[in-house]
């Protein structure tokens, strides 16, 4: 039973082709297969967040994704999204504010802070709350996260507005 | 924890998926979303021989209007029914329920069918499906069927799925002017399931109710209508007075069960709760 | 986790009492029961294979009597590991009275559920508990009702109406099920070496009380349905 089961899948930009076991899931290839070691494993059932990682350009628990259902699909992890640039203002804006200490929730929190900027731009304190709920963090209490986050919001309306009137 | 082995297939036809459901029976599981089925995995609730995975399926996709009735394909994401504008404008109760389902990672993955095949009494869709009288479309060996919500959900995550049925798509009937809908739930945290939740539905002219239908999540093993209440706003204006009476025949009618944190008069309460709310609500 | 509830039994007495000294009734009255051991004449440990939803649990528990009050009651200890998926453990009380020419059984159960049936099943303990104990009084109504009355507890030469069964140490009988119970393949029941008394009063009421115990040991396992979303 459980042979390996070809996949190919584009990681961070980067083409691999693997043989994985089925039962393997998402987040423990992109750790132990691949050596990312950004996301992080916590309740191993979906609740937490700290595996949370992009399939296909949507946030997903990489414990409730197997790697064979990425084949022929696209992920990015938090070394991808950080060496893309694409995240710095929410980097900064994390350090800014205080918003991690242990850092073990942090790349779940940013994947989930990155779907809510580019998805609720228009988004409030409370709608910022409820969207983070999904990612439990044992440090910070919370506040820090969200200061940092809807100081990203504004940032990017700002940004938004400024190009639309200099256009 | 780490689920135990298993083989994979990914078929590529229904009818594929429905002869490896015949050769492999019990030792089999289907995997739309898997955030359910994953979750039990991994927790070693379960160990079936073989996931069949049904995400090569695009016919199993898709959102669309065909011969009058809403069709949402099995596999459609949480998520996507929650952006659908077509859902907006036909199913708006499904609209309202969205975004209470876990959060937007499971969302994004989670399907339409995989949660009313599953039938948790505390989940959004199967709740939804029933307040809007709505049809499970099957698939099995003998062909294609359809079995109406209210004939779909017989007992403790049992539907009327036969053993080597897919369930391919929902459908709901299209919204009319005089419809209405809301949607409440109570839980400790965003997210969580229900402890208690309500989804109600029917026609409404010139403020007199009709085809009431209320339906409860996370108060009995399947979604449960109160057909007794249902009844009694039929006919009427819904205004404060028909709103308080509703509650105390609702809180009458249901015997609900307990969790491990909830009593069931503390659900008898917040039946009632929720259903004043509703009803006040929707006046405005 | 609490639940109370009565069933009417349609047998009298003496013929439910002769039915409960069947193992093979109980065997197939108790839903995924797949076999029952004689630890000693109070104790009893068996194996059940718990289906709800997308859950498969294998379970075993081990079920003490006591308070054994033949014809009227007695008091069922138990507790139930499911592996990985966690424990429970309680106790459960049954009275028998006659009725109406036949035997209403009220039984009550409290049990505590630990470990991961606990946590992720808390929301569904009770629902399952109360399905699971309706599924075993219907079979065990029906099978009663069935039941011929000229069955005994002997052991050895028996004709079973399965196919003959491996080699074992114990002797073991493959029991066909009957129609309706369906989805459950036939259980391997171990026929207690019984003792060469027909006993029938004690050992009917101790078989079953170990059967709502075991039935009660079920349900922690039970809760395993309840996962994220």
């Amino acid at each position: 039973m459980a042979d390996l089961y070809p996949i190919r899948v584009t990681v961070n930009g980067e083409l691999h082709q693997c043989s994985v076991s089925p039962r393997t899931h998402l987040v423990d290839f992109v750790r132990d297969t691949l050596g990312l070691k950004g996301s992080h494993l916590g309740c191993e059932h979906g609740v937490c967040g700290a595996c949370t990682v992009e399939l296909n350009g949507r946030t997903v628990r990489g414990c409730l994704t197997l790697a064979v259902q990425a084949d022929g699909g696209t992920v990015n992890t938090i070394e991808g999204l950080s060496r893309a640039g694409v995240i710095r203002d929410l980097q900064d804006a994390f350090v800014q504010r205080n918003a991690l200490q242990c850092g073990f929730c942090t790349s779940g929190m940013l994947m989930a802070a990155k779907e809510l900027v580019e998805q609720r731009p228009d988004a409030n304190r409370a709608e910022v709350r409820e969207w983070i709920s999904g990612n439990y963090c044992r440090c910070t209490g919370y506040h820090a996260i969200v200061d940092a986050i809807c100081d990203v919001l504004q940032q990017r309306k700002a940004a938004t507005s400024r190009t639309e009137a200099s256009a | 924890m780490k689920a135990a082995a298993f083989d994979y297939v990914k078929p590529r036809s229904i009818d594929q998926v429905i002869s490896l459901l015949q050769e492999h029976g019990d030792d089999a599981r289907l995997l739309a979303g898997g955030q359910s089925l994953l979750a039990s995995l991994n927790m070693r609730l379960s160990e079936p021989r073989l996931l069949v995975d049904l995400g090569g399926l695009d016919a199993l996709r898709g959102i669309g209007v065909h011969g009058g009735m809403l069709r949402i394909g099995a596999l459609t994401t949480h998520t996507e029914i929650e952006g659908s504008a077509l859902v907006a404008q036909h199913a708006p109760l499904l609209s309202a329920a969205a975004p209470h389902i876990a959060h937007r990672a499971i969302r994004n993955a989670g399907t339409w069918g995989g949660s009313i095949a599953h039938a948790d009494a505390a989940a959004e869709w199967p709740t939804c499906l029933l307040a809007l009288g709505g049809t499970v479309v099957a698939r099995g060996p003998k062909g294609e069927r359809r079995i109406a919500a209210d004939d779909f959900f017989r007992g403790l995550y049992a539907t009327a799925l036969e053993p080597e049925e897919v369930l391919v798509a929902g459908e709901l009937p299209l919204a009319t002017p005089g419809n209405w809908f809301a949607f409440d739930e109570l839980a400790r945290r965003r997210g969580d399931y229900a402890i208690v939740g309500m989804a109600l539905a029917g026609r409404r002219h010139a403020g007199v109710l009709a085809d009431t239908r209320i339906v409860l999540m996370g108060v009995d093993s399947t979604p449960l209508r109160a057909r007794k209440t249902e009844a009694l706003l039929n006919g009427k204006v819904a205004d404060e007075a028909l709103a308080a009476t509703a509650a105390a025949s609702l809180r009458a009618e249901i015997d609900p069960l307990p969790d491990l944190t909830n009593s069931p008069e503390t659900k008898r309460h917040l039946a009632g709760v929720l259903l004043q709310r509703l009803l006040n609500g929707a006046r405005a | 986790m609490e639940l109370s509830g009565d069933i009417w039994i349609v047998a009298t007495g003496p013929k439910v009492w002769e039915g409960l000294n069947d193992a093979e009734i109980l065997v197939r009255s108790i839903p995924g029961c797949e076999s029952m051991e004689v630890i000693s004449p109070t104790e009893r440990a068996a194996r059940v294979m718990v289906k709800v939803g997308p859950v498969r649990a294998r379970f075993t528990g081990h079920v003490r009597m006591e308070d054994i009050r033949p014809g009227e009651g007695c008091t069922l200890h138990f507790e139930g590991s499911g592996g990985p998926a966690g424990m429970a453990k309680g106790h459960s009380a049954v009275d028998l009275t006659d009725e109406d020419g036949g035997t209403r059984l009220n039984y009550t159960v409290q049990a505590s559920v630990g470990g991961k049936l606990g946590q992720v099943g808390g929301r569904m303990i009770d629902a399952a508990a109360k399905q699971m104990a309706e599924q075993f009084f219907t079979a065990f109504n029906a099978a009663v009702g069935e039941v011929a009355p000229a069955t005994e507890a002997g052991p050895a030469a028996e004709a079973p109406s399965g196919p003959p069964a491996p080699a074992l140490a114990a002797e073991a009988i493959a029991v066909p099920l009957p129609a309706p119970a369906a989805a459950v393949p036939a259980p391997r029941v171990v026929r207690p070496p019984a003792p060469p008394a027909p006993a029938p009063v004690g050992e009917g009421v101790r078989v079953l009380w170990f059967a709502l115990g075991a039935l009660s040991t079920g349900f922690g396992v039970w809760i395993a349905s309840l996962l994220s979303r």
